[in-house]
């Protein structure tokens, strides 16, 4: 039994076209032109109970018109929605109650309150039993380091702390699903990693779904097994974070310094990405050419000073994916390819 | 000064662009200036003339209020003390410029666009609906034109001092009500000057809110003429002055306390 | 029912907490707040010695129009602040009013309780001196009907702004932008009605007397209050038109703001 049943969702929003100059904005005050604008063209999934999802796309693909409506606060233009037993837009209230969700740039905390009184209001608005909330209170102090601010006003908070907060007030009323949109935008390094081990604590332990929105691909490969993308509206790969790796991240690099300034250092079996001075960053494909072999062959015929080789990332293979396009080239990705 | 007019200039494009908010304005001003009318047209209840003023150019005074209300910002400006709080002040004040002369060009360009656009609409709506008392004389034409131009700067002077408030509290804006609300009843923009009580009058001329509405009123309405026009155009330049000195020694503590403090 | 009382206390509470965190700053800004809003009604009661009426009626009695709607619109901006369409459009603008629609609880309640800036007691204080003065000096003939109809009269003065603010809000889901134009009837309403409705030419006295039915809300209350005759002779039971006008604006404008949220939700921003 799937937790969120999504199928052949869509969302068209009509914009206003732009009238340029003087005359146009008059124009526009009386007549409008639309453009209908396909946010949502159509997707589908199902997602298990217990799930961590990776939700990507480029920015303006409708990932955030997708959370959006699976979170009751857009009605789509068409299509199926079931998310926990609810349809979002219909049942709104009674949903809401049952989701948790954190939008990284917006907090649900009063701006002016203390983040505890916050808290505590958020008890008393969704009915947490007082025995719950005292558990759950506990436990995520600890796990998030709230006590130093939990007396702060909201206002005066730091970025990391605001975050750590807003994922506590979406938890306290045991939801079954999580929607994290952006958490670690903008937190350095130590911070990010504090609240990606939460976010596994709690999928682990509680068994809380989440959905993952998020540009940081790191967060990504680094708590998510099935990951999903969207662009212009389609999604176009929905599986294994390994098998998206597997056929696009294909190409290894091979970064050499060499001990001279050669007018030329290509070498047959490799193409040569970046080069800046003596340091040489050679592309190759690991089903061609083995990586002592290209080695073999440079140092025939140049003299190598020091060399290394990069395993190719999910990022650099993400952002290969959207910048070039290669999933519409290929065709979308979908159900049961690579996934479970 | 070269500065000064690029500034000016661009913050009159900018202002130019609010067109919807302007005629959203424009309807709202003549909406309360009609208002404003029927009362004073009930107070003089078909009595011809009161303190001097007959009801036509009663009506004409709130036109030529509600004209001027963008122009002078009599409802208050808060952009300096926001700015304070965002922080921006740091890097204004690194600009090769004098910080008061900075806010000015900018308030001279938003100014200069307010009267144009929703003042001359006012007066002419206004002079469709009613029967208006115009200024003859090209003397009096060229005194209005100074009043107008002082009264700007006095009431941007007083603005200026009043925003400084932001260096030493964050409820400056608090303070901004307190000080535009009073300017509103002072200045001579709720009621004509004249209509109250001399000693009320007396104790207004003490300050430099009639430079900011009420002398710009009477020379339009030809209540001042000769040596008494002569008069009330040097005041607004005595408080001018009066003004710009204060806010420079205002702003000068204010600086120092933001150093001393970190900002 | 007890749930929603127990949360908008509980609302308000914290609000009122927050902003008695600076109580020193506070007291002065509600001071500075009546007697700046003071002035106005001094200013009004100054040039009145030059002019001995107004309309023909005197300054206890326009003083009774004035002090009534202050006192109303006071309590009400401190009670709809969260609907007062400048910061509504700024809230959904930001992005903010989808956080209350994550919240398991009704989107008005929450408003209600979104806002309750307890600096508008300057305005509350303002009114309501300036309408004990007003009794104080008009000497009126009290029957139990009356005593019972001004505070009846008071309430109905919220909920029509109340209602006025709602409208105001909701507009901002379709224009984004808060227009200024709306202040005409929020604002400009409530200084309308402070002075005897006979006063403005005919077209804007019938616009704010059949289409936006403000006249009912202090012009008329106050006729049958001072025992003054109406001059455009409506029937006798207009002083029931009231609650009528006051609270069906409000009600229209629930339903109006249902309507809102639901267009919100179909095109989000």
């Amino acid at each position: 039994m799937s937790i969120i049943k999504v199928t052949n969702l869509q969302k068209y929003f009509k914009v206003a076209k732009h009238q340029r100059g003087l005359w146009g904005s008059l124009r526009s005050l009386i007549t409008r032109e639309y453009e209908p604008v396909r946010a949502v063209d159509g997707i589908s999934f199902e997602i298990q109970p217990g799930e961590l999802i990776g939700y990507l796309g480029p920015n303006g693909a409708g990932k955030s018109t997708t959370i959006k409506i699976l979170t009751g606060l857009l009605v789509p233009s068409g299509g199926e929605v079931l998310v926990n037993g609810y349809v979002p837009w219909r049942e709104r209230r009674r949903y809401v109650a049952r989701i948790g969700a954190v939008f990284g740039q917006r907090t649900t905390l009063w701006w002016d309150l203390p983040v505890i009184e916050s808290l505590d209001l958020l008890k008393h608005i969704y009915q947490i039993p007082a025995e719950q909330y005292r558990r759950n209170l506990a436990e995520f102090r600890e796990l998030l380091q709230l006590d130093a601010f939990l007396n702060t006003p909201v206002r005066s908070l730091s970025l990391g702390q605001r975050m750590r907060a807003d994922i506590c007030a979406a938890l306290l009323h045991n939801p079954d699903l999580l929607f994290l949109d952006e958490p670690t935008i903008g937190l350095d390094v130590v911070a990010k990693e504090r609240i990606r081990q939460f976010i596994r604590h709690i999928n682990q332990e509680r068994g809380t779904t989440v959905i993952l929105t998020t540009h940081d691909l790191s967060d990504v490969a680094k708590l998510c097994r099935r990951v999903m993308i969207i662009d212009r509206g389609q999604l176009l790969f929905d599986g294994r974070l390994g098998a998206l790796q597997h056929r696009f991240g294909g190409r290894r690099e091979l970064v050499v310094d060499l001990a001279d300034d050669y007018p030329h250092a290509g070498v047959d079996g490799a193409r040569i990405a970046h080069r800046d001075g003596q340091r040489v960053t050679y592309q190759f494909e690991p089903g061609h050419i083995t990586a002592s072999e290209l080695i073999g062959r440079i140092s025939a015929r140049y003299r190598i000073l020091d060399l290394a080789v990069r395993e190719p990332d999910i990022e650099a293979t993400i952002r290969r994916i959207y910048e070039e396009r290669l999933l519409e080239k290929t065709g979308p990705m979908l159900g049961s390819n690579g996934y479970r | 000064m070269h500065l000064f007019w690029a500034i000016t200039q661009r913050s009159f494009q900018r202002h130019l662009t609010y067109r919807a908010a302007t005629v959203a304005g424009l309807v709202t001003n003549l909406f309360f200036g009609l208002l404003r009318a029927a009362v004073l047209i009930a107070l003089y209840n078909a009595r011809p003339e009161v303190a001097g003023i007959t009801v036509q150019e009663a009506i004409t005074y709130t036109g030529l209020t509600q004209a001027i209300i963008t122009y002078i910002s009599i409802f208050g400006w808060y952009d300096l003390m926001q700015s304070v709080y965002d922080g921006d002040v740091a890097v204004d004040l690194l600009k090769p410029m004098n910080y008061f002369a900075f806010w000015l060009a900018q308030d001279v360009g938003r100014a200069v666009i307010n009267l144009l656009l929703r003042g001359l609409t006012i007066m002419l709506i206004y002079a469709l609906i009613f029967n208006l008392t115009w200024p003859t004389a090209p003397v009096q034409w060229l005194a209005l034109v100074s009043a107008l131009a002082l009264a700007l700067l006095v009431s941007f002077a007083w603005r200026f001092l009043v925003n400084l408030a932001a260096f030493w509290t964050p409820n400056a804006r608090g303070i901004g009500r307190f000080a535009f609300g009073i300017t509103w009843v002072l200045s001579g923009f709720y009621m004509p000057l004249r209509y109250f009580p001399d000693w009320f009058v007396t104790l207004c001329q003490l300050t430099p809110f009639p430079a900011m509405v009420n002398t710009v009123v009477e020379i339009y309405l030809g209540l001042l003429t000769g040596p008494a026009l002569l008069h009330a155009l040097l005041q607004q330049v005595l408080w001018l002055a009066i003004l710009i000195i204060a806010g420079h020694l205002v702003l000068r503590a204010g600086l120092q306390r933001l150093v001393i403090q970190g900002g | 029912m007890w749930f929603t009382v127990n949360i908008y206390r509980r609302l308000i509470a914290v609000q009122l907490k927050a902003q008695l965190q600076y109580r020193a700053a506070f007291l002065l800004e509600i001071a500075a707040a009546a007697i700046t809003l003071f002035m106005f009604f001094g200013a009004l009661a100054l040039v009145f010695h030059r002019f001995g009426q107004l309309g023909g009626w005197s300054l206890a009695e326009v003083a009774f129009l004035w002090g009534l709607v202050e006192l109303a619109f006071g309590l009400m901006d401190l009670t709809f602040s969260g609907f007062d369409p400048g910061d509504f459009g700024q809230r959904v603008r930001k992005g903010s009013f989808d956080q209350i629609l994550l919240r398991p609880l009704s989107p008005t309640l929450q408003l209600l309780g979104a806002d309750f800036p307890v600096r508008r007691l300057g305005r509350i204080i303002q009114g309501g001196v300036i309408l004990w003065i007003a009794l104080a000096l008009l000497d009126l003939t009290w029957t139990p009907l009356k005593l019972a109809y001004l505070p009846l009269v008071l309430v109905s003065q919220i909920g029509f702004f109340g209602g006025l603010f709602i409208i105001g809000a909701t507009i901002t889901f379709w224009t984004v932008e808060s227009i200024e134009a709306i202040n005409i009837f929020t604002y400009g309403g409530s200084e309308l009605i402070a002075y005897p409705m006979h006063i403005y030419p005919a077209g804007l006295r019938r616009f704010f007397t059949y289409i936006i039915p403000a006249a009912f809300l202090n012009y008329y209350p106050a006729l049958f209050l001072l025992d003054k005759p109406d001059p455009f002779h409506l029937p006798a039971w207009t002083p029931c038109l009231t609650p009528v006008a006051g609270f069906g604006l409000l009600g229209l404008a629930l339903l109006f703001w249902r309507f809102g949220i639901r267009y919100y939700q179909s095109t989000g921003t």
